[in-house]
């Protein structure tokens, strides 16, 4: 199970999460106390003492060929901390709700009504800014009003170049559907392997260059599902916090979270809980072979295992995918995503 | 070989029940086994006065997100059971218990576990690799992981500097320790120990080398920094990337097994941050048994218990959880003292390899290679193979594979390590990495001497032989690997119930014999004959003589470099006689002929013939060895 919500999109749901900008030796100074409600754009802590990112970040910021604006924003602190963070800086709380601990270390945890993506994959740490579709139609990035330090949704697969672009625009975040291995190794500089298994999260992500990733779907070159797109178009223009943090071993997978409105929060609250069972009606994902990525309702489950192409036999499912076709598929390949 | 101490608490032997347990009278026992990826449950019954496996079932292990309960995997899979039985087992989240006159509910519930993680113990002091070879085979039948991390001063005096490539001079002339080389080697330490990460650490040494108490008294100051560090991050969330149990104010465990008389010193640097448990000084073999015992404590302690929804778990029965390892070394020892043979057994599974040995005079040689499957662990496998370079993982595909293709899959497997392998392509990859997670195991114990062990048995259990399509898959991966000598039978365990049988016999040692004889052990795949010595490619290996029992004669000659396999079914036996060619041995000396003193059994394979040589040697030639390793997998069906 990738997917620790139970499923990659979850429209509603309460969670808590602790603001915190990242790195092994940082200390802040909360700026709120426990009970306090606060809003997405709200400076909740202020950085007393930076972590091992200061150094890098510096270094990475040397070389950017980012815009004063951007920079000076970041300065300002719109909420890229895990990245951009330094001595003095404040954070935003990147979600709206309610403070409900401060921790040791000086982080806030905010608890919130929000929904929740899950990626598949992904690097970076926490950081909280304005979610941005970019829209392909809208010819170049430059002709789009990207806010300085937003965290841009790219709907299909990303490359090494969106990202070096990327790098140099001031933008905090992406998320996009999948990326090649060989791209985002490039980008991040770094063995994926021993990212993905590493046991110590914050030590792996100190090294990363200061923009935040979330792959929906993974390596490759799959195409982001319908409904993850029509979620994060329908909240663009929200603040909302992005980690991009994945540990195969401390079950850490990437998130976005994304604060409801406050009507939605208080007047269309219907959590949902999320059941990974596989079961008849389910609709899943597939995660491996030739189909995979390919979403599908499950409709009929074989009392008898199949066999497969490579000689396996396993128990199985038949998908029906939205262009109306089916799949027969062993259930170790189904993620259940609704 | 070298002998383990064995013992442990629900953990004996063969025919130890616990206490409070009524095994004479359990008409049924459940049994759970809760893998990294996977949670097995077997239903065992009374069927005609025999204990048989009645029903098994499977489902993903829950103890990560968005269960975080242990109970809830067994549960799906007992749920399985149910729908297969028509039985009702379990009610409220608990299970049924005794069984009930409707036939609904089990007597007996028992659980091993290995989803748990291994326990991570720094190795700390005057680590020589002496002391670290036995502090690492100390713990070798447990899920434990060590790391050696000498103290500076120790380095300093007592291993020669590697010089920078191009440097002048000789290349292993000591450089001089300067102040900055020391604070880089603290700074070194106190990263590595953010990255570990330790569960507890292992102190070892004497005070009379070069370092003299330096050593120990450096092992204590960077438990200290450590601990401080560790404990500043206290109240850490999982969304910020660490793990709650992780961060804790704690005391870490320190196993003291340095010189005797630092012990009160070490306490009393180490006061109010470590719990300091002395053991007896590690020098020698003779120390092992106190150093596994207090690190299968802890294991116990700081790691089983701590497996979310435990305590759940633990109310369904009143024997202890034991961990797999131990579960299956108990089964291991009893096959080969009941039997009176060398076994060997292996279970590849998604983030350990384990091997095991046991032979008819009481060795017993575990080698648990935490951290390495085929799950989970494929990366820690990857990175292995990768630093001794990646051929070693291509060497055993007869098709040409690149570095991208394999870290794809790599990947693929750490992400969604369920995943089973769809087209034949992945299955061979898949069935490449067992392949050198079972060799990396078996180079993990140099210590042991296994070219010693001739096993007379070799019993394979874990989804990846189970799952195998072919069992001559199955069978090659294990010859490939093992490299039997002489004559050997292979089992296949198809049901993955033997790992789980030790912990039964616990309980019911009656129930643990007979299902392993009616049901577990079923799948034998045949016998092999091994020939060994100088084996030269295309000339005759050895000639087999068969006789069957129907008075059918056979004679069938090997060649060199080749392995066949001769029909001989499930329910056949046949003398078997050997002649070999003048510089090969089949056991007796080079050139001599051997007779079986015993007639050999079938298999679902048959007799299988693996005249390949020893050691098993593959073409250099990547066009000859596709063609090679293509003509084996032809050979054998596979």
């Amino acid at each position: 199970m990738t997917y620790p919500f139970g499923w990659s999109v979850v429209t509603q749901t309460l969670v808590r999460r602790e603001r915190w900008p990242g790195g092994l030796k940082a200390k802040g100074i909360p700026l709120v106390y426990p009970g306090q409600e606060v809003q997405p754009d709200q400076p909740v802590i202020r950085i007393e003492r930076a972590g091992l990112a200061e150094e890098k970040v510096s270094a990475a910021r040397s070389s950017l060929s980012a815009s004063p604006a951007s920079v000076a924003a970041m300065d300002n602190g719109t909420g890229n901390s895990s990245n951009g963070v330094r001595s003095g800086e404040t954070i935003l709380a990147g979600l709206c709700g309610r403070v409900v601990d401060i921790t040791r270390r000086g982080g806030v945890v905010i608890e919130s009504r929000a929904a929740v993506v899950q990626g598949a994959i992904g690097a970076g740490g926490q950081v909280a800014g304005v979610l941005t579709v970019w829209q392909a139609s809208g010819g170049t990035r430059g002709q789009q009003s990207i806010p300085p330090g937003a965290i841009l949704v790219i709907p299909g697969p990303l490359n090494l170049a969106m990202l070096r672009q990327v790098m140099s625009s001031g933008i905090s975040g992406v998320i996009a559907s999948s990326i090649s291995s060989r791209d985002l190794e490039g980008f991040l500089r770094t063995d994926l392997v021993q990212l993905v298994g590493s046991r110590n999260v914050e030590l792996a992500q100190a090294h990363l260059p200061p923009v935040t990733l979330l792959l929906t779907e993974g390596l490759g070159t799959l195409a982001m599902p319908a409904r993850t797109m029509r979620l994060l178009g329908q909240y663009q223009g929200s603040i909302a916090l992005l980690s991009g943090a994945t540990s195969v071993h401390q079950a850490i997978f990437p998130e976005l979270v994304i604060s409801l409105p406050i009507k939605e929060a208080q007047e269309h609250w219907h959590p949902v809980h999320p059941d990974p069972v596989l079961a008849v009606g389910a609709q899943v994902r597939v995660c491996g072979g030739e189909y995979e990525g390919a979403i599908g309702e499950i409709n009929h489950l074989f009392t008898h295992k199949q066999v497969f192409t490579s000689g396996i036999r396993a128990r199985a499912a038949r998908l029906r995918l939205e262009d109306g076709s089916t799949l027969v598929i062993p259930m170790a390949l189904m993620e259940r995503v609704g | 070989m070298s002998t383990q101490p064995y013992r442990g608490e629900g953990q004996g032997p063969v025919g130890a029940p616990s206490a409070g347990i009524h095994s004479a009278s359990a008409n049924s026992i459940l049994v759970a086994d809760c893998g990294t990826v996977f949670t097995k449950v077997s239903l065992l019954g009374l069927v005609e006065g025999q204990y048989r496996l009645m029903a098994c079932g499977e489902a993903p292990t829950t103890v990560a997100a968005p269960y975080e309960d242990i109970t809830r995997g067994i549960t799906q899979a007992i749920n399985e059971i149910e729908f297969i039985t028509g039985r009702h087992l379990v009610s409220d989240g608990h299970v049924l218990s005794p069984e009930q006159p409707n036939g609904d509910g089990v007597d007996v519930f028992v659980a091993t576990i290995s989803a748990g993680g291994p326990i991570r113990l720094v190795v700390l002091g005057a680590v020589s690799p002496a002391l670290d070879a036995l502090a690492k085979q100390a713990v070798s039948g447990l899920y434990a992981e060590t790391y050696a991390l000498p103290a500076p001063s120790y380095v300093a005096t007592a291993m020669p500097v590697p010089q920078p490539v191009g440097a002048g001079g000789p290349s292993n002339a000591p450089r001089p320790w300067t102040s900055e080389r020391a604070a880089f080697e603290w700074e070194r330490q106190l990263e590595r120990m953010r990255e570990l990460q330790p569960h507890a650490a292992l102190i070892v040494g004497m005070a009379d080398g070069p370092a003299g108490p330096n050593a120990l008294q450096e092992a204590c100051q960077l438990l200290v920094r450590t601990e401080r560090e560790l404990n500043e991050r206290h109240s850490a969330s999982v969304s910020a990337g660490v793990a709650l149990h992780d961060v804790a104010v704690r005391q870490l465990p320190v196993i003291y097994a340095g010189a005797p008389q630092y012990v009160e010193a070490v306490r009393r640097m180490l006061q109010g941050l470590a719990e300091v448990a002395p053991v007896e000084t590690l020098v020698s073999q003779a120390q092992l048994g106190p150093i596994n015992l207090a690190t299968n404590t802890l294991y116990e302690r700081d790691v089983i218990q701590h497996i979310p929804g435990y305590d759940r778990l633990r109310s369904w029965s009143s024997s202890l959880p034991v961990a797999t390892a131990a579960s299956l070394s108990s089964l291991v020892r009893f096959l080969s003292q009941h039997y009176s043979m060398n076994v060997t057994a292996v279970d590849v599974g998604g983030a350990t390899t384990t091997v095991l040995m046991a032979g008819e005079k009481g060795e017993f040689a575990p080698i648990v290679n935490s951290g390495v499957g085929v799950g989970p662990g494929i990366g820690a496998l990857f990175q292995q193979a990768q630093q001794a370079g990646l051929q070693r993982l291509a060497r055993w595909l007869p098709f040409e594979v690149t570095e991208d293709e394999l870290r794809q899959y790599v990947l693929n497997r750490m992400l969604h390590p369920q995943v089973i392998p769809m087209s034949t392509r992945d299955l061979r990859i898949g069935h490449a990495f067992a392949r050198e997670a079972i060799n990396l195991t078996l180079e993990s114990a140099a210590y042991t001497n296994l070219a010693q062990f001739r096993p007379d048995l070799i019993v394979a259990t874990g989804s990846i032989f189970a799952h195998a399509p072919q069992y001559s898959q199955a069978v090659l991966l294990l010859l490939d690997t093992l490299q039997p000598q002489g004559v050997t039978s292979i089992v296949l365990d198809r049901t993955m119930l033997i790992s789980q049988l030790g912990a039964v016999a616990t309980i019911s040692p009656v129930a643990a014999v007979q299902v392993n004889e009616n049901d577990a052990v079923t799948h034998r795949l045949g016998t092999c004959v091994v020939p060994f010595g100088e084996v030269r490619q295309d000339q005759l290996a050895v000639r087999i003589g068969l006789e069957y029992r129907d008075g059918r004669q056979a004679t069938v000659d090997v060649m060199g470099g080749t392995i066949k396999v001769i029909p001989l079914s499930f329910n056949e036996q046949a003398a078997l006689t050997l002649t070999p060619g003048p510089t090969v041995d089949v056991g007796l000396g080079p050139g001599e002929r051997a007779r079986a003193a015993e007639e050999i059994d079938g298999g679902l394979i048959g007799l299988i013939i693996d005249a390949r040589g020893r050691p098993l040697s593959l073409p250099t030639n990547e066009a000859e060895r596709h063609t090679r390793l293509a003509q084996w997998l032809q050979a054998v069906g596979a």
